[in-house]
């Protein structure tokens, strides 16, 4: 779907803030957290239509709902994280259940089931994970059998155990993947069906305002017509086909949090007077512990937007993007949770702060939703077969493209980003001739190096746009700065762990530290500390102590 | 009856700095809302829609993304938004907006209420919503708590220094509104505002409304803003409660721990 209008999308947004303003105090948040406890009625709240309707962004029009894009859906997601990622992770697990029906249901299914979950704001849970089966759903064991009348396939019987279900203690109804004759498929099952039952909610690091529960199937009927699609073998086609954007909504969840918490972090060390001056005026701190993370957080806000206007605009699939945003923005963002606490101090560590729920809470998106080694392989995966195909030009393609940005404006850390891709290109390269791609970790950390050096290009060129999109909340000055000091930060990892990687893997690595042209590398270092200084003070104007 | 509410987009206060050195005002990431003012006056108009179902029309005069608040009146409830969006009304000040507001209030028709905010958080000077009534040749009621209607009666429960003033008047008159709990903004559902985007919404120039060149902008403007400059700060005064011994006790010892007196 494509995206609203700007202004509605706002108007979506200020009326979320306000109703958490009102509803959702942190005293609150912080109980419930204390007593691991679901906020049913809060939930239920927020679903409903007069009140808020907040899932009904993910049902298109025609069935009662208001027709979110990937975009829309993005910036309600960061807001929902900001608030408390355990009621975000609640309104996820609809928006993932809802998923299916939206992607492989019939005409008619929609008609029903989307026009339901609109009008009577159900929760849904979305079962697809088991025991045995996490990331990798080969290992599906629920098994779904045919129940056949008159010679007819009038239902299914399934039979299985499933886990870490969100919602699944709550759910009104859940989209379940189960094996059947043909093949993997999605079948919805009511919570009042016979045979279903959910186990006890359980007791989590994090996220403790999310129920998440096991759930049981002990042979429960299911009428054929609530086999989405009406057609077995497509379950796990259809589970891929959404993966570009469910991963955004999580990369929303790791930038929303991650931006909290820093905020936070900002806006008390402008109070905090240490040496005789406040915190957020020392290098020691602002350039250790908050414009590192901030500026990494903006680069995958960049790559975010990126990747939800691509899918906004008709594009298909984007699984590299959807993992490539999902990865840097989560483990960018538990980062800087982590750098929260430690810029709060002794008070950071306590639970009167919300920087220690943060950082428990946003471990999380490093885990549900591909963990970031699975994130990994997959960016790996990816990019490896453009590599292979574009015979090595891939990454030098795209430095050319930014190296015309860098010559047009040359103070949005373009010509960084461009040494990054040729640095990149250049480590693929010598992995390839030297056959190093053998070794899990070297490709795993190739995943890891594309995410960083990508990113970067991506958020260069958002900084050397003529317009900025409705979230940057800096000047242009100021915002460009962030990006050189990204791409800088890229560049050199790139180079020095690409070099690293292959010197540790390979018989032979002479020549490479030309290829990756280190110094040039290091020659573009210069002036980095004057733009954390100029990013520090950016930061400092616009997140002011309350 | 007819009512109209004049609404208008201004800076979240709370979040606009001052640059020290140039005195004008930093806008960058300072998000924009509905004066809050305005807010109750929408609700109190609403408020009658309700119970009379009254039409409720909603007029704001700013730059093209002040539709956000128009679109937000309607998503609450409004029959029908229009802007004056125009480059001739730049700069205008309160005089000359609110020839704009009257000139349009005209080309709306029969109009028999018309609500305002109090006043606008971004300049406090209290003057457009009586300006517009003064241009329109109507009686105004200012400070308003709440608003009832009674067939032809309009009563208007108004607040006064040490208390309260009942008025009555006939249509038309102009009301400004002050906040009161009878009237807590709203923040409209995902679906409102997703179908407000379907009701009337329409754009006005300065010819659109005959408005005419001299009386707009900053040339149409008797008032010119000389500088602007952030209030002194003022130390923050620190309250005790407790008994007179005890206060006094504190106080002491915060005049010893800041070295107003030795031990």
């Amino acid at each position: 779907m494509a995206s609203m209008d700007a202004i509605s999308r706002n108007l979506m947004l200020d009326s979320l803030k306000e109703y958490a303003k009102r509803r959702i105090p942190y005293d609150l948040i912080r109980e419930l957290d204390e007593k691991n406890e679901f906020p049913a009625d809060i939930l239920k709240e927020m679903y409903d239509r007069d009140t808020l309707g907040v899932h009904l962004l993910m049902i298109p029009e025609e069935y009662g709902g208001v027709s979110g894009g990937t975009y829309d859906i993005y910036r309600i997601c960061e807001a929902l994280a900001r608030i408390d990622l355990g009621i975000a992770t609640g309104v996820f697990a609809t928006f993932l259940g809802t998923d299916p029906l939206n992607v492989g249901g019939t005409g008619e299914q929609k008609e029903k089931w989307l026009k339901r979950i609109a009008s009577e704001n159900l929760l849904v849970a979305y079962a697809a994970t088991e025991p045995d089966a996490g990331s990798d759903l080969v290992n599906l064991r629920t098994r779904a059998e045919h129940v056949v009348k008159n010679g007819k396939i009038a239902g299914y019987r399934i039979t299985g155990n499933k886990q870490w279900i969100s919602n699944g203690g709550v759910a009104d109804m859940h989209t379940v993947l189960a094996m059947a004759p043909g093949g993997p498929c999605w079948f919805i099952v009511e919570k009042n069906m016979e045979g279903f039952s959910a186990n006890k909610h359980e007791d989590k690091h994090g996220i403790r305002l999310s129920n998440t529960a096991g759930l049981s199937l002990d042979n429960v009927y299911v009428p054929a017509e609530n086999l989405i699609g009406l057609e077995e073998g497509k379950g796990l086609l259809q589970a891929q086909a959404v993966f570009g954007y469910t991963r955004v909504m999580v990369a929303a969840f790791g930038l929303g949090a991650g931006e909290e918490a820093m905020e936070q972090a900002i806006r008390y060390s402008q109070q905090r007077i240490q040496g005789g001056g406040p915190l957020s005026d020392k290098q020691g701190y602002t350039h250790k512990l908050i414009v590192p993370n901030y500026v990494r957080l903006e680069g995958a806000r960049s790559y975010i937007e990126y990747t939800a206007l691509r899918l906004d605009s008709g594009e298909h699939g984007l699984q590299t993007e959807g993992a490539i945003a999902k990865y840097g923005a989560s483990e960018w963002g538990n980062k800087a949770a982590d750098d929260a606490i430690q810029a709060f101090g002794g008070y950071g560590y306590t639970k009167d702060f919300p920087v220690e729920k943060i950082k428990r809470d946003i471990k999380i998106t490093c885990i549900y939703e591909g963990t970031s080694e699975v994130l990994e392989m997959t960016i790996y995966r990816g990019r490896w077969q453009e590599h292979l195909k574009s015979r090595g030009r891939y990454y030098l393609d795209m430095a050319d493209r930014l190296d015309e940005l860098h010559a047009k404006e040359p103070r949005c850390g373009a010509h960084a980003a461009a040494l990054g891709l040729r640095a990149l290109g250049a480590v693929l390269e010598e992995c390839r001739a030297q056959k190093l791609t053998r070794h899990q970790h070297v490709t795993f950390k190739l995943g890891r190096l594309i995410c960083a050096a990508e990113t970067a290009a991506i958020f260069s060129t958002a900084a050397g746009a003529q317009k900025y999109a409705e979230t940057v909340r800096f000047d242009r000055e100021g915002w460009q700065a962030m990006a050189r000091v990204f791409a800088r930060e890229a560049a050199l990892n790139t180079a020095m762990e690409g070099l690293a990687l292959v010197l540790g893997a390979a018989d032979s690595g002479n020549g490479l530290a030309d290829a990756v042209n280190l110094e040039a590398i290091q020659t573009e270092q210069k002036g980095m500390v004057a733009d954390m200084d100029l990013v520090a003070a950016k930061l400092k104007q616009t997140f002011k102590a309350k | 009856m007819n009512i109209v509410v004049c609404v208008k987009q201004v800076p979240d206060s709370t979040e606009v700095k001052i640059n020290p050195e140039t005195g004008t005002l930093i806008r960058a990431g300072v998000p924009s809302i509905i004066n809050p003012y305005d807010h109750f006056a929408l609700q109190a108009a609403l408020e009658l829609k309700k119970k009379h179902d009254f039409k409720v029309t909603l007029v704001s005069m700013g730059p093209p993304q002040a539709k956000s608040v128009v679109q937000m009146g309607m998503a609450l409830g409004a029959d029908e938004g229009i802007l004056l969006s125009d480059m001739a009304f730049a700069g205008s000040d309160t005089w000359a907006t609110s020839y704009a507001l009257s000139k349009a209030i005209r080309k709306i028709g029969k109009v028999d209420m018309i609500f305002a905010g109090m006043q606008a958080i971004d300049g406090d000077t209290a003057q457009t919503g009586p300006g517009v009534a003064q241009q329109l040749g109507m009686p105004q009621i200012t400070f308003c708590e709440r608003v009832e209607v009674d067939g032809r009666r309009i009563i208007a429960h108004k607040q006064i220094d040490g208390g309260h003033e009942v008025l009555e008047a006939r249509p038309p008159v102009l009301l400004t509104m002050i906040m009161h709990k009878d009237y807590t903004p709203r923040y409209p559902s995902f679906l409102a505002i997703s179908a407000s985007l379907k009701k009337p919404f329409h754009v006005w120039s300065a010819a659109d409304i005959g408005a005419e060149a001299q009386f707009l902008g900053l040339k149409g403007s008797p008032t010119q803003v000389d500088k602007i400059y952030p209030p002194p700060q003022r130390e923050k005064a620190a309250m005790f409660s407790g008994s007179g011994v005890e206060g006094m006790q504190r106080i002491l010892q915060i005049m010893k721990a800041e070295h107003f007196l030795e031990d």
